[in-house]
């Protein structure tokens, strides 16, 4: 347990230089990029002393150091500064989103390791069975699928033929939603993430599920497989106890490599179901060069990233001895 | 009985509106496969007659639509349209409601329309109609004018809306500490003083569209904001979070990223329509048109504001919807950038605009919903000329003045040259898909007469720096953009501002300055008029920019929702009015 404690700690203090040159980098890459915020209002008409006063009124006629150096100060001290493209404050723009893509990313992700570690387990155990190319040949399918793709097909399909089920297809809660009970509430919400979570994480489980059962073919090979057949146990506990435990351990740190690529995905998906998510916001902000807002939200996605990975390790670690005691 | 005559009609009469595809279709593949001309040629005949039947088909089918809402209308008794909730959709989000810093037109119509009230209201031809103000009076010598209010309107928390709100709303805007992004509006505004509660006297000086700012700009409640620093203003949470207006709705919610929830306010004067007719009014974010088309199919929305016209088509043949459409500010165009050889002369200039197929590039682009445009005042403009006529499509005129210009063609690689150095430039867009078909067209309508053209995309916050900064390093661009009514371009080509940002072409004329001086000070709207005409005519002769096509704006909404009649002034400035009949209640 101490081991562990103190390998979580250094990674975290590995982890404070990373940002730093993560939010730094994206920085210099925003300033390099041509333009600047006053181009949201580029309309013959506007007179040139009021953009010079607004990129006056936004810090943006100082020097780049000094900008920088501004900046990592007042992010140092909590203060994210002000959205411009919003005008509120850029820490309730993002306070606002975030939960809605974390609700979005998580749902997905246990349905992703959900559908995928299920299905594949399946096909593992009927191997030899014809339900097994059958899902390959889907899983395969649904894996190349791109999920934007697959986000408007959805749209088409419930706004047509499947039009009798009522699935919303926009945003993320009704105009009523605030008159329901708290029961009506969570229905309401969920009923809205039926179809972004399909599309955000089918594409996903089917990789896993391919992932899985080929970890679950090769375990299910080996000899303490054999010896706990051997021994008369049933087939459901060597599969579900002796083979899936170590079949998972690979499983588990993709975990991490997972949340990036939700995230990632999100901003597609997001747009597509008008999701008001931090996909959205940053893709808007990056158009409109919303600075402090882009670099607090890359900023989370970093810390996202960062937390993800380091959460695979400590689970990978926490499922095998091995990496425990090493 | 309403439902079967738009149906009827449309059996009749719609198959004859997907001809004009099977036009655009035979155009792009005869860009593949080398020179259009043949194809051109050939089906001139034919295609003009097609644009015309389309045209004819819309028009019907606007008339079936306007037919149908004056049956409803007449139907329906007055007391039976209160009630409901209308759901409309459109591709941004309102950031905010604040007056003072909001510039995109769905948050500028909400606050002129739904939430506040204007001090003025305009007309149809954007003459100033009685609001807040229900009259007003002009010294004789015209420097001095005085509006008496209203005394029955009242903010949404109770207090009455007073002279000294109508003060407070010009100090605002006028203060150079405010962003304000219009202050053009009240440049001759120079003084205010209030005379009692619902007098308000300003000294201004001589303008044309003088009381037009008075219509967009929504009057401030004084007793919430009088007491925040002038540089708060911009930033105070009042127009983001708890906006409190005058008008005919109230805010009820917002929930960011996705919509506005708005109830009818039933304190609103009777004598400027009183209690509008639906109970909830909703602005939704949906940013994939193909998510707003379900939306609406499925219910979920009443109305897409600003749909994009090839959804327009499918969604007009859907027999529960209606797609109507009304003329928008907005006009696109190339812009030589006539600082750089060959776009200097003027010959070359109207070379190029002969050679492109403008009618094409309209109907490839908007589909029914545009026309082509000769110059800066489109038909949404009261002083637009129907009879003013743009440059035909013309290669053979072109090429001949090409040839005149001395382009000719030296050697066998089909581009024209002069003194050694080809006929090709660089014409930039931004990756919108509508840009990419237009530079496609433009291509391939120059390569027939032996011009290259090689399309350059970038995105748009890269594009502007490219245009605006001093050594304007670029030969043309593609560009759409919105004019407001007062019509004031001397930004785009007055001689004493051709390093400003927005002089692209750096095209000038003494004459047309003259001009346009004169356009910001006549009174009269006849003389407005005339000097409109003047101001078109001199840049058509000079073609500094090569005007495109002009823009409808296309709303879909289910048949149920009644009572839109937008034009011009927005899609909003009717919205009082606006009711769903009580089948098509959600």
């Amino acid at each position: 347990m101490e081991t562990l404690i103190r390998y979580v700690g250094s990674r975290l203090l590995q982890a404070i230089p990373l940002l730093i040159g993560v939010v730094t980098l994206i920085f210099l890459i925003l300033h390099l990029a041509p333009g600047d915020p006053t181009a949201i209002w580029f309309n013959p008409g506007i007179p040139p002393e009021v953009l010079d006063r607004m990129r006056e009124s936004m810090g943006l006629d100082r020097p780049l150091h000094e900008q920088y150096l501004y900046w990592l100060k007042s992010f140092l001290i909590g203060d994210f500064g002000y959205s411009y493209s919003q005008f509120r404050p850029v820490s309730e723009v993002i306070g606002d989103a975030l939960p809605n893509t974390l609700l979005l990313g998580g749902v997905s992700l246990l349905v992703i390791f959900g559908i995928g570690i299920t299905v594949g387990v399946w096909q593992a155990a009927r191997r030899h069975t014809a339900a097994d190319p059958a899902l390959t040949f889907v899983s395969l399918f649904l894996y190349s699928m791109p999920g934007f793709w697959l986000g408007l097909m959805l749209i088409l399909a419930a706004s047509t033929w499947l039009s009798w089920v009522g699935l919303p297809v926009s945003g993320m809660t009704s105009i009523e939603h605030s008159q329901f009970g708290l029961f009506g509430r969570f229905a309401d919400v969920a009923g809205h993430l039926v179809l972004p979570t399909i599309a955000l994480g089918l594409g996903s489980a089917a990789g896993i599920a391919r992932y899985v059962r080929g970890e679950m073919l090769e375990v299910l090979g080996q000899d303490y497989v054999r010896t706990a057949r051997a021994k008369g146990l049933p087939e459901r506990t060597v599969i579900l106890r002796h083979a899936l435990r170590n079949a998972l351990l690979p499983v588990v740190s993709l975990l991490g490599l997972y949340l990036p690529l939700l995230f990632g995905g999100a901003l597609v998906i997001e747009v597509v179901f008008s999701w008001p998510g931090m996909g959205r916001l940053m893709y808007d902000a990056v158009l409109a060069r919303d600075y402090p807002l882009v670099l607090a939200a890359s900023f989370l996605f970093a810390v996202l990233v960062i937390a993800g990975n380091l959460l695979a390790d400590i689970l990978y670690a926490a499922v095998d001895p091995r990496v425990r005691h090493a | 009985m309403v439902a079967s005559a738009i149906d009827t009609w449309r059996d009749a009469g719609r198959p004859s509106f997907t001809r004009p595809l099977l036009l655009v279709a035979a155009f792009m593949a005869g860009c593949d496969s080398g020179p259009p001309r043949g194809a051109g040629t050939t089906s001139a005949g034919d295609s003009v007659a097609a644009v015309e039947a389309e045209l004819q088909a819309e028009r019907a089918y606007q008339d079936a639509v306007r037919a149908s809402d004056s049956l409803a209308h007449a139907s329906v008794a007055q007391r039976d349209r209160f009630g409901g909730t209308i759901v409309v959709a459109g591709r941004n989000d309102i950031q905010t409601l604040n007056p003072l810093v909001a510039t995109d037109m769905e948050s500028v119509q909400h606050q002129a329309y739904v939430l506040f009230t204007t001090l003025v209201r305009s007309g149809p031809d954007f003459e100033p109609l009685p609001w807040l103000a229900r009259d007003w009076t002009i010294d004789p010598e015209g420097d001095r004018i005085t509006f008496h209010l209203r005394d029955d309107v009242y903010w949404h928390d109770g207090v009455p809306v007073t002279a000294a709100d109508v003060a407070f709303t010009w100090e605002r805007v006028v203060d150079p500490a405010v962003p304000f992004f219009n202050p053009s509006y009240f440049d001759a505004w120079e003084a205010v003083e209030v005379l009692d509660e619902r007098t308000v006297r300003f000294t201004v000086r001589q303008r044309s569209n003088l009381l037009y700012g008075w219509a967009v700009t929504a009057i401030l409640p004084e007793h919430i904001l009088g007491e925040v620093p002038v540089d708060q203003l911009a930033t105070h949470p009042f127009g983001t979070s708890s906006p409190i207006g005058s008008g005919p709705f109230r805010f009820v919610e917002r929930v960011p990223g996705d919509r506005w929830v708005f109830e009818a306010n039933p304190d609103f004067p009777d004598g400027l329509g009183g209690r509008p007719y639906a109970d909830r009014l909703v602005y939704r974010q949906i940013t994939e048109d193909a998510a707003a088309e379900a939306a609406l199919r499925t219910g979920e929305i009443d109305m897409i504001v600003d749909a994009d016209p090839a959804s327009a088509r499918r969604l007009a043949a859907d027999s529960g919807l209606v797609v109507t459409s009304y003329p928008s500010a907005e006009y696109s165009l190339i812009a030589w950038n006539t600082r750089r050889e060959p776009f200097d002369d003027p010959d070359v200039r109207k070379a190029l605009t002969l050679a492109i197929d403008r009618e094409s590039i309209a109907r490839v682009v908007r589909g029914a919903y545009g026309s082509v445009s000769a110059g800066p005042v489109g038909p949404w403009h009261w002083t637009w000329d129907p009879e003013w006529k743009p440059l035909p499509y013309d290669p053979d005129s072109a090429a001949v003045l090409l040839d005149r210009a001395g382009w000719t063609y030296a050697d066998s690689d089909g581009i024209r040259e002069k003194a050694g150095r080809p006929l090709r430039f660089e014409l930039y867009s931004t990756p919108r898909q509508a840009w990419q078909d237009v530079a496609t067209i433009v291509q391939a309508n120059l390569a027939e007469v032996g011009v290259e053209v090689q399309p350059r995309v970038r995105e748009q916050a890269a594009l502007i720096p490219l245009v605006t900064s001093p050594d304007r390093r670029f030969d043309a661009f593609l560009v759409g953009w919105s004019r407001d009514v007062p019509l004031d371009d001397r930004d785009l080509w007055a001689c004493d501002r051709v390093d400003d940002p927005m002089h692209f072409t750096g095209w000038c004329l003494p004459e047309l300055d003259a001009v346009l001086d004169s356009m910001q000070v006549v009174a009269d709207r006849e003389s407005l008029a005339r000097l409109t005409r003047r101001y078109e005519s001199l840049v058509a002769d000079a073609q500094p920019y090569t005007f495109l096509f002009n823009v409808e704006t296309i709303l879909a909404r289910r048949k149920g929702l009644r009572g839109v009649e937008a034009d011009a002034r927005g899609t909003w400035a009717s919205v009082a009015d606006w009711w769903l009949e009580p089948e098509w209640r959600r």
